[in-house]
């Protein structure tokens, strides 16, 4: 006889859930409200920096010649950082870097260059914005410094002593009143001209004479423009950083005023600011590419942007910074993300699994495909979890015939998973889809017990139960994906990672909620249409 | 898009599911209000479970034998050798899962109700799988093996492939909803109604049947045999509901399903218990729980 425990029938009842609820709800504001009432925390210091990679390519027909190819290399000043510097080239060439004025130089020479040698560099920057407060007071003196001299004289491409520059220049009052009114002036006639992107190079004259002009073109105008009215100014050439592949570079102008060289682009409208995007690479008006005449020649910029924490975040946060921590340690910051993020997608899974009724595999197994899928992508990481399930179904369609047992199945199951990540990311290779190729990064673990979740509804012999639990779990992981990689969410539990609670309070919530889930209204048709008429239990 | 626009069609009418006890409110009312997780043994183990029923003088099927290792499969096999009409159980299983019912005895081996061979290494190998845990979700599990009933002529008229079971949900020892679920051709002589079996919902006072369900759809008869299913009397029904409630009293489940055969010679057997009884019932008796909970006195959420 067994001991069957205590008879008597449990009613449990639960208390307190409400205050739980409460209390989980307040915590989070108060300690927020001390953080920034007290500890003068703000929300913005929380924004991660963008950290860009970025690679300059460049392939040569050297025709087994001599040859040499010349660029320029990303400054580092009080806006532009360079975490790293790399260059990248076949042995046939040797890397040398040289300073020419105010620019880094980056020379490649090489003997017996074959036709497609690739060379080039890859840099590391992080970048910030610039504002300039262009006060009214500002005059433009009658002397400069010596130093400023070549910054006012008249170049090949920039005529500021031609008569119809000058004429221009009087024309919008470049000449009269303050620094900051001339500038604007001659700003606004410029971002005037129409813009059409000529892919060679325009003088200010010409640029003037046809009333448009790409950015070069209506750079050197500005240039020529605030040089005639007595303002020093320069070219600036560089890359605005967008995530993927790109050939433009793109120039604007700096005005010396009031002690600084204050940044101008009349094409993209920036008036005494730079964007946070804009790698500076040369000043003056240089050519980036040079290389030996008669070779054909291209090149191309490929940007990948990834977040990090900002390092006023590491160092004005006093208390509880997660981020310190992470940094101290030396994990990556995407992690932190992650981790921060996870209980926020398994609050995403509940809402769904509970108050919709959508079949997942489990209430992780979501949040943590989504994880994983920002390593691929969205849309990959998807595809990838779906070539592994068939997988798993073909395996065990040719396994089922031996009657093997459970366990051992399953040991099988998990080499087959290896095989088909590992064989997959070498198809991908080979038709060259680089997205999906990042299934190897997929975390192996996560991946596996997705498949021991499917092949076990499978085995249980309902193959059409299993595919419905995948597309819920698909449906869920993309939700789950939004969320978690919202930049406002991230910011808000990155900062303050006490509002983690809320997703607690959320739970115990829907851990008390006896509402009907979405999809049982259409389960239980039966039951609204009252079938049963009146047959009640009359005992 | 059917199926969505289906959605929207049944949110609309939300407010008619009142008396709908859905599957949040089953686990946190009934399920997680009434019994102790770790309690669901005393219904999840079958042999468990049994000792338990019998100690509760409630009547189950007469047990053969039981076994737990592989130690045991030789002495298990040597018990059934020329042994006819019986069913092999694990103790964990769920769904019906592993169990095999065995008609005559055969020269080395049997037949089974399917009407299959089974030889006796056969045997052996699903003994161990069942021992292996191959049927439930453990590492291990132990062997059941009963004699087999002889259904009722009624459920033999139902349909005779298979045995038919009645299903009673109670709580705290009051019948709330039953069932009685057929199986067919299509669900491969099981009686789940998500493998295609027909739910039959019977007045509990009278135990007279009113409604079938086969697939979702309500039906008259028996889709595949032709058999009416409603208006049938249901025999020993007095002696059923007491069984019912007898077994729910033998256990420390509050809300419980009991799963009742009806034998030809001896009458209701209790099979098996569920602590957390599935929502189906609800469609199948065509209204909901809440109804049946406040009809008893008893009110959820």
């Amino acid at each position: 006889m067994p001991d069957t425990g205590n008879k008597e029938k449990p009613k449990q009842k639960s208390w307190g859930v409400g205050w739980l609820i409460a209390v989980l709800l307040l915590l989070p504001l108060l300690s927020a409200g001390h953080k920034v009432g007290v500890l003068h925390y703000a929300l913005t210091d929380a924004l991660p920096d963008d950290e860009y990679t970025v690679s300059v390519s460049m392939t040569l027909d050297g025709h087994g010649e001599r040859a040499k190819v010349r660029t320029f290399l990303p400054v580092e000043d009080s806006r532009q950082k360079v975490m790293t510097l790399t260059p990248a080239s076949s042995a046939a060439f040797r890397f040398s870097e040289s300073n020419e004025r105010d620019n880094r130089v980056g020379n490649w020479i090489g003997t017996e260059v074959s036709d497609g040698t690739k060379l080039g560099y890859t840099a590391v920057v992080r970048l910030l914005g610039q504002q300039f407060e262009l006060g009214p007071d500002i005059e433009v003196p009658k002397e400069h410094a010596k130093g400023l001299a070549k910054y006012l004289a008249p170049e090949e491409a920039v005529q500021s002593d031609n008569a119809d520059i000058i004429a221009l220049m009087k024309q919008v009052k470049g000449d009269e009143g303050g620094a900051r009114e001339r500038i604007q002036r001659m700003f606004d006639m410029v971002q005037k001209l129409k813009f059409r992107p000529f892919s060679g190079t325009t003088d200010a004259l010409t640029a003037l004479r046809l009333g448009e002009a790409s950015c070069n073109g209506k750079s050197r105008l500005l240039v020529a423009l605030m040089r005639a009215s007595g303002i020093p100014a320069r070219l600036v050439g560089g890359v605005v950083l967008e995530n993927g592949k790109k050939r433009t570079s793109h120039q604007w102008v700096e005005a010396f005023a009031g002690g600084h060289w204050v940044p101008f682009d009349a094409t993209n409208h920036h008036f005494a600011e730079l964007p946070a995007n804009y790698l500076v690479l040369y000043r003056g008006d240089e050519t980036l590419f040079r290389h030996t005449s008669d070779t054909n020649f291209d090149y191309g910029f490929e940007i990948v942007r990834r977040q990090v924490p900002a390092e006023r975040t590491l160092t004005t946060f006093p208390a509880f910074n997660v981020w310190a921590l992470f940094s101290r340690l030396g994990l990556p910051f995407s992690l932190l993300q992650t981790v921060l993020m996870l209980p926020l997608g398994a609050l995403v899974v509940v809402l769904f699994r509970n108050v919709i009724g959508v079949p997942t595999f489990g209430t992780f197994l979501p949040a943590l495909l989504a994880a994983a899928a920002g390593e691929t992508g969205l849309v990959w990481g998807i595809l990838a979890v779906t070539i592994v399930m068939l997988g798993v179904v073909a395996a065990r369609a040719a396994l089922s015939r031996f009657g093997l047992l459970m366990s051992p199945t399953l040991a099988i199951l998990l080499a087959c998973v290896v095989f088909m990540m590992m064989g997959t990311a070498m198809a991908a290779e080979r038709l060259g889809l680089p997205e999906l190729t990042r299934i190897a990064y997929f975390p192996i673990a996560v991946m596996a017990i997705a498949s021991e979740r499917f092949y076990l509804i499978v085995s249980e012999g309902s193959t059409t139960k299993a595919f419905k639990h995948l597309a819920g779990t698909m449906l869920v992981v993309a939700a789950c994906h939004l969320v978690m990689n919202s930049i406002a969410m991230q910011v808000l539990v990155s900062g303050f990672p006490e509002f983690l609670l809320w997703a607690i309070a959320a739970n115990v919530y829907l851990g008390r909620w006896v509402g009907v889930r979405v999809v049982e209204f259409m389960r239980f048709k039966a039951v609204a249409a009252g079938a049963g008429g009146s047959h009640v239990a009359a005992l | 898009m059917w199926l969505l626009s289906d959605l929207v069609e049944a949110f609309r009418n939300r407010s008619r599911y009142g008396s709908l006890v859905g599957m949040n409110n089953r686990n946190v009312s009934l399920v997680r209000g009434y019994n102790r997780r770790e309690d669901y043994l005393f219904a999840d183990d079958k042999i468990l479970c049994k000792s338990l029923l019998e100690a509760g003088g409630v009547s189950v099927p007469p047990t053969i034998a039981t076994g737990e290792g592989l130690r045991d499969i030789p002495r298990l096999l040597g018990l059934l050798r020329g042994r006819s009409n019986f069913v092999v159980k694990p103790a964990s299983g769920s769904g019906g899962d592993g169990i095999v019912v065995v008609g005559e005895a055969d020269e080395g081996g049997w037949q089974t109700a399917k009407g299959s061979f089974l030889g006796e290494e056969a045997m052996g190998r699903h003994l161990a799988e069942i021992v292996f845990g191959a049927f439930s979700n453990d590492l291990e599990d132990r062997i059941l093996i009963e004699e087999r009933i002889v259904p009722h002529a009624l459920f033999a008229e139902f349909f005779a492939g298979g045995v038919s079971d009645i299903r009673i949900i109670l709580l705290e020892e009051v019948p709330l909803m039953g069932m009685v679920r057929i199986p067919t051709l299509a669900s491969g002589g099981r009686a789940n109604l998500h493998q295609g079996g027909i739910g039959v919902a019977m007045d509990l006072a009278t135990g007279t049947t009113f409604r079938a369900v086969s697939r979702g759809e309500s039906v008259l008869r028996h889709p595949e045999k032709g058999g009416a299913l409603i208006g049938r009397q249901l025999p020993h029904w007095e002696q059923t509901l007491e069984v019912a409630r007898l077994a729910a009293a033998s256990v420390p489940l509050g809300y419980v399903g009991v799963d009742i055969v009806v034998d030809a010679v001896r009458g209701p057997l209790v099979l098996e218990l569920n602590a957390r009884p599935g929502l189906e019932i609800q469609n199948i008796n065509g209204r909901g729980l809440g109804a049946a909970l406040a009809a008893v006195g008893k009110e959820v959420a």
